[in-house]
């Protein structure tokens, strides 16, 4: 084999076209991790939301809490059945609302009972208090806080023609929780005159109660309704992160073939200005699947080093925050970008897919070059 | 323009690279045509004299209040309105959630006068719309997507409404970004769930002129009832829409400057390549006479011609590939019709001059500071 010293040498010598064709793959990687970054934080956000012991109800066939509704008496059912520990019956309604930056989008309200925060012990109130029943109060993340107007402690808040006190600040710990606002149940029900509710919050005694409280919803004839685990139900709803992941794979594969035309350029030439140095190499024994292999790899290390650059790049948005609308409900959903080792990963074997490919036919000039004729130039 | 068969004959002389390197910045300018024509669809949907009499009113709270069906007649009282019928998102499953497309339920009687650019294939297929309570029109492109035909019965399962209906494909419409939609009879909606709502009431206006007056005076109306509305003009309902994705337009921009910065680099390491192994020719040219100004604007030349080559191909070859391809059932629904904009290829070839500019100054200023007699000496190594 040839040394590899050999190849990290001749990169070096050609300094410059090095650096612009490392920095040309490192830009690609950077572009394609941020978009999966995206992706990733979206999913996250739902995968990371909700505790074991817990589980949805929604109507049969609704996919989401916001299309559901189902009448009250199902919470007495569901409440006296054996395993149930508690039931909090909650209410969801999308409120129209403008973000900080101007444009109006849509906030999950969620009318709570007195159980809905003791439920979720992923979330906590950090300022202000918790709402009390009976009155037009409301709490919302820290993410609304932030992305939306009049929706900071002790303002306004307006729904349709009434305004609600912001009197308390909700840390959901970046779970789907931290894309909304609660209210009082009975209030939100009055104002948006639904007497219904979208789902029910069940807490099971134990996990072997959960199998059977399942069962028996679901097979209960009176009721038409599904079961989730909260786990599951929210892990169902990353199928929000889909146009992003479809335009994330798009720009990367275009920005990867129009690098991978760069990468050949700059292959094609090393083939070039090193012909006398190639025959001089067969010259001493080296066969020509060596000289393959080692312009092969030497168009690899230039990936690599590229995505290792790419990597670093696209570091620095983790953890920046935004939001876009979730399709299934048109609701804002706040998310933060996140990188993670296993996309690093991901942008690197990218990265080694376009060295290769980019290199092959190079590599392949390289190897077939006619020793004497290569000599005498 | 005497240097030109000289540009040209440079330009060519190492074709693969020529190649390789048009090719790299035809992808890339490809993809910036192809975003900011995404971007252009979000955000300036086609306005046509029809869309501009049109109003579209909802509940003050948001798309998720309705509205009792009883505010159509008042809003039909309101001066300057020619029509107005009931549009309710019915957001239902065809088969598996993954196979989503608009759906309304409407009144189907009055479809026509409110939306007269959506035509059905023949005049017939509008009336047996009418007539058949189940009748339902579908996209061109959307019959397309699932292979449906004038007579088949579909299904779709309710999501937000708690019942399954049952229709028959009547007709297939176009025009006015009808393909992709399907449309069926609210009477239909309300005797399968009879609560006597709609989500959205679609205002007809007798004169465009009229507008902001029917929007007061329709929200005016209701102002002090239990479902007090919103009115505003179509194209703003359907902008609002583009605005719930977020910054989308931050985000085209940042991924556009980086594939440009990108094609600077592709272009430049070309014409360093290009240059480094002419720096003994660049030499003689200057001492033949030629000033260092014209030979860098050979050089400019050049590249010129490699990155416009690039942008043309990108864009006009989007373009044609676009008009080709059937992007509704590639992207699941997401994009309809993209058509790249003239405006669009113009911006390629502007951003391609930018590239050419760039990309050539470094290499060949590092060229022009060569003393002539070490340059004639240097040859390509």
């Amino acid at each position: 084999m040839i040394p590899i010293r050999y190849n990290l040498r001749s990169l070096v010598v050609r300094k410059v076209g090095t650096a612009m064709t490392v920095l040309g793959v490192a830009l690609t990687v950077a572009v394609f991790l941020s978009i999966l970054a995206m992706v990733q934080g979206l999913r996250n956000t739902f995968v990371e939301t909700g505790d074991p012991l817990n589980l949805i109800v929604i109507r049969k066939g609704s996919l989401s809490e916001v299309n559901s509704f189902f009448d009250r008496e199902i919470k007495g059912i569901v409440e006296t059945m054996d395993g149930v520990e508690s039931v909090a019956g909650e209410i969801l309604v999308l409120i129209n609302s403008p973000r900080t930056t101007g444009e109006t989008t849509n906030i999950m309200v969620r009318g709570i009972s007195d159980k809905s925060l003791e439920l979720r012990s992923q979330l906590k109130i950090v300022e202000g208090r918790m709402l009390r029943p009976g009155l037009r109060e409301i709490v919302v993340s820290r993410s609304i806080a932030k992305r939306f107007r009049s929706s900071q402690l002790g303002d306004d808040l307006k729904i349709g023609r009434t305004t609600w006190k912001v009197v308390g600040i909700l840390d959901a710990a970046q779970t789907a929780y931290d894309s909304e606002a609660w209210a009082d149940y009975n209030e939100i029900a009055q104002e948006f005159e639904r007497p219904i509710y979208s789902s029910l919050l069940v807490r099971a005694k134990n996990e072997v109660a959960i199998k059977s409280i399942k069962a028996r919803i679901e097979d209960d004839r009176r009721v038409k309704l599904d079961v989730y685990g909260e786990k599951e139900y929210f892990a169902s709803q990353t199928n929000a992160a889909q146009p992003i992941q479809i335009l994330g794979y798009l720009v990367g594969v275009i920005m990867a073939i129009g690098s991978c035309f760069a990468v050949m350029n700059t292959m094609y030439a090393a083939t070039t200005y090193r012909t006398r140095e190639i025959a001089t190499l067969r010259v001493l024994g080296f066969k020509r699947h060596n000289i393959l292999l080692s312009f092969l790899f030497e168009s690899i290390v230039l990936s690599i080093l590229g995505g290792i650059l790419g990597c670093l790049m696209a570091l620095p948005i983790h953890g920046i925050s935004t939001g876009t609308a979730n399709f299934n409900n048109f609701a804002e959903v706040v998310f933060k970008f996140r990188i993670t080792p296993m996309l690093m990963l991901e942008g690197m074997a990218f990265a080694v897919i376009m060295g290769s490919l980019g290199g092959l036919l190079p590599a392949r000039l390289a190897s077939s070059i006619p020793i004497v004729r290569a000599l005498r130039t | 323009m005497r240097f030109v068969p000289f540009i040209l004959r440079n330009t060519f002389r190492n074709l693969r690279r020529t190649i390789l390197t048009i090719l790299s910045i035809g992808m890339s300018l490809f993809l910036i045509s192809t975003l900011k024509t995404v971007l252009d669809e979000l955000e300036s949907p086609p306005s046509t004299p029809e869309s501009a009499k049109r109003v579209v009113t909802r509940h003050l709270t948001g798309l998720g209040a309705v509205m009792p069906i009883a505010h159509r007649d008042r809003i039909r009282q309101v001066p300057g309105v020619e029509e107005v019928v009931a549009s309710q998102w019915f957001g239902g499953v065809y088969k598996d959630p993954a196979n989503f497309f608009a759906q309304f339920a409407v009144d189907a009687d009055k479809f026509a006068v409110v939306y007269p650019e959506v035509r059905t294939q023949t005049p017939d297929q509008m009336d047996a719309f009418v007539k058949l309570r189940t009748g339902t029109l579908v996209g061109t492109e959307l019959s397309k997507r699932f292979g449906w035909k004038v007579g088949d019965k579909i299904t779709l399962k309710g999501a937000i409404f708690p019942v399954d209906p049952e229709l028959t494909i009547t007709g297939l419409v176009s025009g006015g970004g009808s393909e992709s939609n399907l449309y069926f009879h609210w009477d239909y909606l309300n005797e399968l769930f009879p609560q006597n709502i709609s989500g959205t009431f679609i205002v007809k206006a007798k004169n465009a002129e009229d507008i902001p007056a029917i929007s007061e005076n329709v929200d005016a109306v209701f102002s002090s009832t239990t479902a007090p509305t919103k009115t505003e003009t179509e194209s703003a309902f359907i902008l609002s829409f583009a605005s719930m994705w977020g910054n989308v337009r931050l985000l085209v921009a940042s991924i556009a400057t980086v594939v440009i910065f990108t094609v600077i680099l592709v272009a430049a390491n070309t014409m360093a390549m290009s240059i480094r192994e002419r720096t003994g020719e660049i030499a003689i040219l200057k001492t033949l006479g030629f000033s260092p100004g014209q030979v860098l604007g050979m050089l400019i030349g050049e590249s010129l011609l490699i990155a416009l080559a690039g942008g043309l191909i990108g864009s006009l070859g989007g373009r044609l590939l676009f008009s080709f391809v059937n992007l509704s059932s590639i992207s699941m629904g997401f994009i309809q019709i993209l058509r790249i904009r003239w405006t669009t290829v113009a911006m390629a070839a502007g951003i391609s001059l930018v590239v050419a500019i760039f990309s050539t100054l470094l290499p060949a200023y590092i060229a022009s500071r060569l003393p002539i007699a070490v340059a004639v000496r240097r040859r390509g190594e």
